[in-house]
């Protein structure tokens, strides 16, 4: 059967220029799977963990309801559902089942009333307890987290909760209504567990965003998607980043020694992979230098294929030629910049957080005039008037905050 | 790899500064701008304080006044700037690569290159050993 993983890797600058130094390359490693998608009919397993919590009443949970049920429509009679209610208390409202049973999963939801306060860790213990129920290796497992409000004092449970469905295969999607959320922590649950996250500024677009997530789900091609970089004696990666489904640093959890290990879960049929990987090369002789190989792995069951294998060389030349050392790949320079915004957006917001208003004012200046560059004007004028409010009163705004941490970490979603 | 902007060494061969987010040039591309181009300004005052400027193509000079919101890139207040008569919003420094160019932004007092006013909203180019004033207050260029 042909192969249907393509691993494509391009470096920053194809000539190197040789120094006594290291020196710094970036590869841009896209993994595709020659557009091939549908996997969904192979299965899903879906736990949703809602917020019913008293600030839910009204339009957002009217709309919520209605999103719940677009969902169970849209599952097929393979797939698994369960859903979980939390206030400051915790309901396992359907517990992990075959999505059949559609007007019975509704009508559940249908009753739900808005009351109590905001306890995230007990929704996301019961999510996790349901998902792993319904867990097989050849589903896409996924809980979807919805909340309008800021949990209190359960964060670091919560992220060893999402952490613990990483590294069982159940990615966590969150999302956030309104503004009085913590953006902070719903980013690092997705990020901990491989998922993506969402702000849902107006409850109408509730069901926009699961709609997406159904499509997604249905997009996937591959499960199982494994990157494993090999690099040459004495190259080092430094820094590795995801930009699907949004820019996260992954350095610290898949860079091992001189070597790349990422697990990556699913892969999207439509929208692909693409890790940037800053790589320390060290001096060499002239000529042709192998940095190292990119291997992908991944399996297709809705083809009957496992262990699906694709790779790449990174080779740059090095050379005393000036002129063909200072090329650089547009589309990776692209890449970076982006990544660098991301970036730069994220240090002025913990420079702003520690009190350290002239570092974060400096930060997101640069920012600013980085996203400007990349043509981003409505996020470089929220950048613009977040410098303001750091000005007048030391702070940012909610508003803002969450434009940029969104913002700069979905600047890739214009790539595909 | 030095940053020019924010005087941070960076690893050869790195595409932006790891602390300022400013691009970087290779060090063949800064050594032969280097030599071509006019080196990089900076202001400073009669006591020979230099001014900090902003890491910014455009940089707006003036006097800060929260009650206005306005908050200028350079602002003159703690350089006498309310004494000698510095507008709010007085004038602006545009930085294109090499070249430095400063505009009179309608200010009530004037902004002057070598002692002659130069026209509201007009860019007039300047370079190291020029003498700027901005209502009566005197800064020298000079090259970094």
């Amino acid at each position: 059967m042909k192969n249907g993983l393509n691993v494509r890797c391009v470096m920053s600058k194809d000539a190197l220029l040789r120094t006594e130094n290291d020196q710094a390359v970036y590869a841009m490693v896209e993994i595709t799977s020659g557009g091939r998608t549908g996997f969904g009919a192979a299965g899903a397993n879906f736990a949703l963990v809602l917020d019913r919590s008293g600030s839910m009443d009204g339009e957002k949970m009217d709309n919520l309801k209605e999103a719940v049920g677009y969902v169970v429509d849209h599952l097929s009679d393979r797939d698994v559902v369960s859903v979980v209610i939390f206030d400051d208390q915790v309901e396992t409202l359907i517990p992990s089942q075959p999505a059949k049973n559609r007007d019975e999963i509704k009508n559940s939801i249908a009753n739900v009333i808005a009351r109590g306060g905001t306890q995230i860790s007990d929704g996301l213990k019961a999510g996790l307890e349901e998902a792993k129920k319904g867990f097989a290796k050849d589903r896409v497992n996924r809980i979807l987290l919805l909340t309008d409000g800021r949990t209190w004092d359960d964060e670091e449970l919560c992220l060893r909760l999402a952490e613990e469905a990483g590294k069982q295969g159940i990615a966590v999607t969150s999302m956030g209504i309104g503004e009085e959320w913590n953006e902070k922590l719903l980013l690092q649950l997705a990020e901990k567990s491989g998922g993506d996250s969402h702000w849902i500024e107006n409850p109408i677009s509730i069901l926009d965003v699961f709609r997406s997530e159904v499509e997604g789900l249905q997009a996937v091609s591959a499960i199982n998607l494994r990157v494993t970089g090999r690099m040459n004696h004495g190259v080092k990666p430094v820094k590795v980043y995801t930009t699907v489904p949004m820019i996260a640093d992954a350095s610290a959890k898949w860079i091992r020694g001189g070597s790349l290990l990422a697990d990556l879960g699913t892969l999207d049929g439509k929208k692909g992979q693409t890790l940037l990987v800053e790589l320390h090369v060290p001096k060499q002789k002239a000529g042709k230098f192998r940095i190292g190989q990119i291997e992908a792995t991944c399996d297709m069951p809705s083809e009957g294929i496992t262990g699906q294998s694709a790779k790449s060389e990174l080779v740059v030349d090095f050379t005393d030629d000036i002129a063909a050392a200072t090329k650089v790949n547009a589309e990776v320079m692209n890449l970076v910049e982006k990544v660098s915004a991301f970036k730069l957006q994220t240090r002025a917001l913990t420079e702003a957080e520690a009190g350290n208003i002239a570092a974060a004012t400096q930060k997101l200046e640069a920012a600013a005039t980085m996203l400007l560059n990349l043509g981003e004007q409505d996020l470089a004028e929220t950048a613009e008037r977040e410098i303001l409010s750091l000005r007048k009163t030391g702070t940012l705004t909610a508003l803002g905050t969450k434009k940029l941490e969104y913002g700069t970490r979905k600047l890739t979603h214009a790539l595909k | 790899m030095k940053c020019t902007q924010c005087q941070m060494e960076n690893i050869e061969g790195a595409l932006f500064c790891e602390e300022c987010g400013a691009k970087l040039e290779s060090r063949q591309e800064f050594v032969e701008a280097a030599d071509a181009a006019a080196p990089q300004l900076v202001l400073s005052t009669q006591d020979g304080s230099k001014l900090d400027i902003p890491a910014k193509d455009e940089i707006v000079i003036g006097r800060e006044d929260p009650i206005s919101d306005v908050f200028p890139d350079l602002d003159l207040t703690n350089y006498g700037g309310m004494e000698k008569g510095v507008s709010r919003k007085h004038a602006v420094l545009h930085r294109a690569g090499p070249d430095y160019t400063l505009e009179d932004m309608g200010s009530t007092n004037g902004t002057y290159v070598n002692k002659k006013r130069i026209q509201p909203h007009v860019p007039q180019a300047i370079k190291a050993g020029d003498e700027v004033r901005l209502g009566k207050l005197s800064l020298s260029v000079r090259a970094a």
